[in-house]
């Protein structure tokens, strides 16, 4: 219920805001959180634990703990504690079966215990082997943090920005405003970040960002901030943590009970939201700030049975009793204190997470019986109580004695019971015992269990605290949102000029490395192809890599980076090249147009246009050649224009002389087509009479619009397959992989060994020394099947070899392909068979081009 | 027509060339992004101190001996200027897109350069490569290749309506907090 308005609250009770809790409406107020509206409503229970399904209500108010995590919206996990609310929104109850005063799997709490013991599921369910898949689906179904919507991807923006700053401060505490206004003193660029809820004044000269969390400290002062759907990545000179201390939970029998809290929950119910938290409450402190908050409660209305200040009553035996998952009285040394709330703290812990992430040392401090930093990095400060300062020495041991669960973590649901059998099992590090029972690996990271989970430790093990160290601190500090991480969803490809050409004619487009690419236009890619053998076609090839290489030496440099020359290609002439590593296997391929003596057009697969760059830029660094190196992949579009009427139809739209006088097979020439100057190269991948039209980006869909126009039919990447491999021509990383050498992909024409030198020469040559193992060659299939490209070659009942590359062709009139096979196997007219579909179905060695076997069509 | 004006889209005929950015920025708000579609920009080889940029250049050195010459003269033109003195020049008009962005808090969602450090080579949107450049006030120019523009631009404009929808509170409402430590 609420309370009489309270100086400094957060709400306005002139704006209300009405939301769904399940099917039910909700009415809270502006400045309320989903936790808070809930919680006026008269809701107690607001989740159940993870492992036993006890029921649980709010813990900390600070976004801490797990106990109020629901999904909002379809969000799971969403501390509503710390939630701003908003109109309209939907929140659901989640790791519930049933409901949340009557879960069903809270038989687990019952009757689990002795059957569910920590790491059980080590032990158990590892047999049979095969149904793990199953148990792990069952466990995950019952336990869990609510459920991710897989179908909601992409529904929300998040960002990152990038951001300076020459002091971060982290933590809007009095200490954290105070360093934050003297940096201010001292210049610009000052920022304090706070989580919040509470507002954080205007400083002046500070930029304060709130509600938002620091994730981490990383290398080169990096911290990340989250705040909500914004990811602000600051690079800070300096960083100021004033994250303050965190009040502890005290381990007990029923804990974790709905009711029991921590002052600051209670605290900021009362002062922020005008909400009486309980009726009848009792207090447990073992620090002032722990012990005021029973003023706190009497203003509000409650009737505060007793206040035990741990300092100066050590308690022996502390038992919350329960009734429907509530708590209904605590005994205190058997003496039974009727309430509906206990606010029990065990003190303060200096909140060093992220000064440990950045490499602070940190060590117990006997004195005051918490952890606390005490060597810094350079360029990270502390301020105020994570140092420990002003912090009262504080020793609240375990209370085990009692008959109910004695939770250490309720993250985890992890008992002082399991801890103890952890150590039982062997597990005698801190470290190994975090790994095994998962305390401190739940949402809240430690915050309110490592100091009670070492304390317990080092009672059982009869060790120092000091002597146990802390577990490794690692981002994120705070739960953060999966899409905040990944950020905006951003994977971009390449398009080429023509890419909603091909869209608007119906292509289908397929990924081909880092570029989409029109995979055919119809339904029938024959019909492509067929128009390419029978008139006139015209394919996108402007993802081939293009580089100009200029300069006194280009054609040094060229000699020495290929296994064939180019220093005697006369200017306006094209060879084809192959690219060889250091290990002479072939690396990538493409064709070398000499433009005049001093300039040199390469092309190369699709896929290298930025590797060979690279590769180029790397030789001649080594080298020293005079000659430029310049990838104008993306400057130039590439058109082929293919098939018998290429000539007649590009004759068209120049004026200059494309005659096969004036433009022979492997020629280069500049040409203006249709008003655009083109770099024409004649050439023949597909087979048929062909030029490569080179000219620039901006211009593609004009040039295309007038091919097509002209009676060129588009033709995909699927038919260019059909009709590269009716001729036999290999396509580099299809055919090839990173094994293959040009002796065996049966290029023994290329490699000039006489050449004083080429990249990869000596391994060219050793491989010519001796016999190649296997050679790619082509095939015929006997019965008409097309076998999937990497199938099996089996040769008496061994694996042999494998398919690179299969199509049925409709000009050959058979399918057809190439495969790698053993040397000896390799003879034209080889009988050989091939795995599909279980069955082994029989192809035939092919040598040379299927179709076209002089080559006539392409130079005609 | 000499052997690379087929790198110039300038030697096209009037009316044969597009930008590549005209579809995504479409219906975009000409006071947040423009397209600078068609900015002539050259590849520039060699000894960039014999690079005396006129009126309307503006060098982006790169390396030593490689840079971007950005001009509002005809490219081809200033690709055969840069010769003569000795330089290799290529025109990458056609290589690269161009956008003009308006505000600093939308480009530290575009990249982590430091923009008080431009111009620069480096990732806008961690995986595409860009030129950065900014101008008077809050106004930038981002060169990225062509090929990947049209995605830039769409990721660009989906930033910027991000930043309307921003939930963090930069600026609170003054009002004093209670004192003590916020964890």
């Amino acid at each position: 219920m609420r309370i009489a308005q309270q100086s400094g609250e957060r709400i306005d009770r002139d704006r209300p805001v009405v939301f769904r809790f399940g099917e039910t409406r909700i009415g809270g107020y502006e400045g309320d959180t989903f936790g808070s509206a809930l919680y006026a409503a008269g809701l107690r229970t607001f989740s159940r634990s993870f492992k036993y399904h006890r029921t649980r209500g709010l813990y900390c108010c600070t976004g801490h703990c797990p106990n109020c995590m629901m999904t909002v919206d379809g969000v799971p996990n969403v501390r509503v504690c710390v939630e701003p609310l908003r109109e309209g929104a939907h929140v659901k109850e989640q790791n519930v079966w049933g409901k949340l005063d009557l879960d069903v799997l809270s038989i687990t709490d019952k009757v689990g215990g002795p059957f569910t013991p920590v790491g059980f599921y080590y032990r158990t369910m590892i047999r049979p082997r095969r149904a793990w898949p199953l148990y792990e689906k069952v466990l995950r179904n019952l336990a869990g943090l609510g459920r991710v919507d897989e179908r909601g991807g992409h529904s929300r923006r998040y960002d990152v920005e990038h951001r300076r700053a020459r002091v971060l401060v982290v933590g809007g505490s009095d200490a954290g405003r105070a360093a934050a206004l003297a940096a201010a003193r001292e210049g610009p660029g000052v920022v304090l970040v706070d989580e919040g809820p509470r507002r954080v004044s205007e400083l002046t000269g500070v930029e304060v960002l709130t509600p938002a969390r620091a994730l981490g400290i990383w290398e080169g002062g990096l911290v990340p901030v989250d705040c909500g759907t914004v990811l602000y990545r600051y690079r800070a000179e300096r960083i100021i943590v004033a994250t303050g201390a965190l009040e502890q939970p005290i381990v007990f029998p029923g804990n974790d009970l709905v009711g029991v809290m921590l002052p600051s929950a209670a605290r900021r119910l009362i002062r922020d939201f005008s909400i009486q938290p309980g009726e009848r409450a009792v207090v447990l402190g073992a620090d002032e700030p722990g012990l005021e908050v029973a003023d706190d409660l009497q203003e509000a209305g409650v009737a505060v049975q007793r206040v035990v200040d741990l300092r100066e009553t050590p308690v022996r035996e502390l038992e919350a009793q329960r009734r429907r998952g509530r708590v209904r009285a605590l005994l205190v040394d058997g003496e039974e204190v009727a309430c509906d709330l206990v606010v029990a703290s065990g003190g303060r812990q200096p909140a060093y997470s992220l000064l440990a992430q950045a490499g602070a040392r940190v060590e117990f401090d006997s004195e005051l019986g918490v952890f606390v930093p005490t060597t810094l990095p350079p360029g990270v400060e502390a301020v105020g109580t994570v140092t420990g300062e002003g912090l009262q020495k504080i020793d609240v041991r375990p209370k085990h004695a009692g008959r109910g669960k004695c939770f250490v973590c309720i993250c985890e649901d992890v008992t002082t019971k399991d801890v103890k059998r952890a150590i039982a099992e062997g597990f005698d590090s801190i470290e190994l015992a975090k790994r095994y029972t998962t305390v401190t690996m739940g949402p809240c990271q430690g915050k309110l269990c490592q100091l009670a989970s070492i304390r317990l430790y080092a009672q059982e093990v009869r060790a120092y605290e000091s002597d146990l160290g802390t577990t490794t601190a690692r981002p994120p500090w705070s739960p953060v949102e999966m899409g905040l991480l990944a950020g905006r969803h951003f994977e971009p490809a390449r398009r080429t000029s023509l890419h909603f050409r091909h869209e608007e004619a119906g292509a289908r487009m397929q990924w081909a490395g880092p570029w989409k690419r029109p995979y055919a236009y119809g339904e029938r890619p024959e019909d492509e192809v067929r128009a390419v053998h029978e008139s006139l076609g015209v394919i996108d090839v402007s993802t081939l890599g293009k580089i100009l290489v200029e300069g006194p030496e280009a054609a040094a440099l060229l000699e020495r980076l290929y296994p064939n020359r180019f220093a005697d290609l006369r200017p306006g002439r094209i060879r084809y090249g192959v690219l060889t590593s250091d290990g002479g296997r072939i690396m990538d391929d493409g064709t070398i147009g000499r433009l005049s003596e001093e300039l040199y057009y390469v092309t190369t697969t699709s896929t290298g246009a930025d590797s060979v760059t690279a590769w180029f830029e790397w030789w001649n660094a080594v080298w020293g050649y005079e000659a430029e190196i310049v990838n104008v992949t993306g400057a130039l579009a590439a058109l082929n224009l293919a098939g018998p009427q290429a000539r007649e139809a590009l004759q068209r739209l120049t004026e200059d002389d494309v005659s096969d006088e004036a433009l022979k097979y492997l020629d280069a020439k500049p040409l203006e087509v249709a008003g655009i100057p083109c770099l024409a190269l004649r050439i023949g991948f597909v087979g048929e009479l062909g030029y490569e039209l080179h000219c620039p980006s901006p211009a593609a869909e004009f040039l295309w619009d007038r091919l097509v126009g002209d009676g060129a039919r588009p033709f995909g990447l699927e038919p260019q397959r059909i009709l590269r491999l009716e001729k036999g021509h290999v396509i580099v990383g299809q055919d090839t992989d990173s094994e293959s050498n040009l002796l065996s992909a049966a290029m023994s024409w290329l490699p000039k060994l006489d050449k004083d030198d080429f990249v990869g020469k000596l391994a060219v040559e050793h491989f010519a020394e001796r016999e190649p193992l296997e050679r790619l060659v082509g095939f015929v299939m006997e019965d008409g099947v097309v076998p999937a490209e990497g199938a099996q070659i089996v040769i008496e009942g061994y694996p042999a070899g494998r398919i690179t590359s299969a199509r049925r062709s409709e000009a050959v009139g058979s399918v057809i392909g190439l495969a790698w096979l053993p040397v000896e196997r390799a003879d034209d007219g080889t009988r050989f068979e091939v795995r599909v579909d279980r069955r082994l179905l029989g192809g035939r060695v092919k040598s040379g081009p299927f179709y076209d076997v002089d080559g006539k069509r392409m130079r005609s | 027509m000499t052997l690379l004006d087929f790198l110039s889209p300038s030697r096209c005929e009037p009316g044969t060339t597009a930008s590549p950015l005209r579809r995504a920025l479409a219906d975009a708000d000409s006071a947040v992004v423009q397209d600078l579609w068609p900015d002539g920009k050259l590849e520039v080889r060699g000894d960039l101190g014999l690079v005396v940029p006129r009126a309307g250049e503006e060098l982006v050195q790169l390396t030593p001996r490689r840079g971007y010459l950005l001009t509002q003269d005809d490219p081809a033109d200033v690709v055969a200027r840069l010769r003569e003195v000795g330089l290799l020049a290529y025109d990458a008009t056609g290589a690269l897109a161009g956008i003009a962005i308006q505000g600093e808090q939308l480009m530290r969602r575009l990249t982590d350069l430091d923009l008080d450090e431009l111009p620069a080579a480096g990732p806008l949107l961690s995986r595409v490569t860009a030129v950065i450049l900014r101008d008077e006030g809050e106004r930038f120019r981002v060169y990225v290749p062509q090929e990947l523009a049209h995605d830039v631009a769409v990721a660009v404009l989906d930033a910027a309506a991000g930043l309307a929808n921003t939930e963090v509170r930069l600026k609170p409402d003054p009002s004093e907090s209670e004192g003590g430590e916020v964890a």
